[in-house]
């Protein structure tokens, strides 16, 4: 009887233990959050893009390339027009 | 894009050229950016390829997530903010200035 619930203390604790093991929890952390997989990360080269805007009277080319040796660039994606942020 | 525009000035003086992209068209993009008050070019990547090429398509909202690439004048990256951390410029711009400094 006694060694019943030894074993059974046993048991509890190898499942908690198993709960909290960083391999564990870190599966869960991955799950909750989307995993911010970039393709792209800091030191790689930034691909070059020709694309579009309007100047109120002419469509504009403008390339990434265009700045190289002469300017930083910022490239600020944002999800939709007429949002925030 | 509007907090961007309140630092243009520091991020021009810093040698440092705004450019903001979506996938809407370049006429829905100019209309958003006289509606806030953005002079800087608000680019159009219709279609989306530039988008992914740059791995930020999301394909829950068909369309990219907010992130700012600050690209050096050798065209590689110097800094990549995501989601929340991309609406406030001040990192980028303190990166810029710091950039200046040291050159």
């Amino acid at each position: 009887m006694k060694r019943k619930f030894v074993l059974t203390v046993l048991g509890v604790g190898l499942l908690v233990a198993a709960m909290l093991s960083p391999r564990l929890s870190q599966q869960l952390r991955a799950e909750s959050n989307p995993p911010a997989s970039m393709k792209l990360k800091v030191g790689d080269p930034a691909p070059d893009f020709k694309l579009q805007y309007f100047d109120g009277n002419d469509l504009k080319d403008v390339s990434l390339s265009q700045y190289q040796g002469k300017k930083n660039v910022v490239l600020a994606f944002y999800i939709f027009a007429f949002t925030d942020g | 894009m509007k907090a961007f525009q309140q630092n243009l000035q520091k991020l021009e003086a810093a040698d440092t050229q705004v450019l903001g992209v979506s996938m809407d068209s370049a006429f829905a993009n100019k209309a958003f950016a006289d509606s806030i008050g953005v002079t800087f070019p608000l680019l159009s990547d219709w279609g989306g390829d530039i988008t992914r090429q740059y791995g930020v398509y999301l394909d829950k909202y068909k369309a990219p997530r907010r992130i700012n690439f600050l690209i050096g004048k050798d065209g590689k990256i110097l800094e990549l903010q995501l989601d929340n951390a991309a609406i406030d410029p001040t990192k980028i711009v303190d990166a810029c200035e710091r950039k200046k400094l040291n050159r």
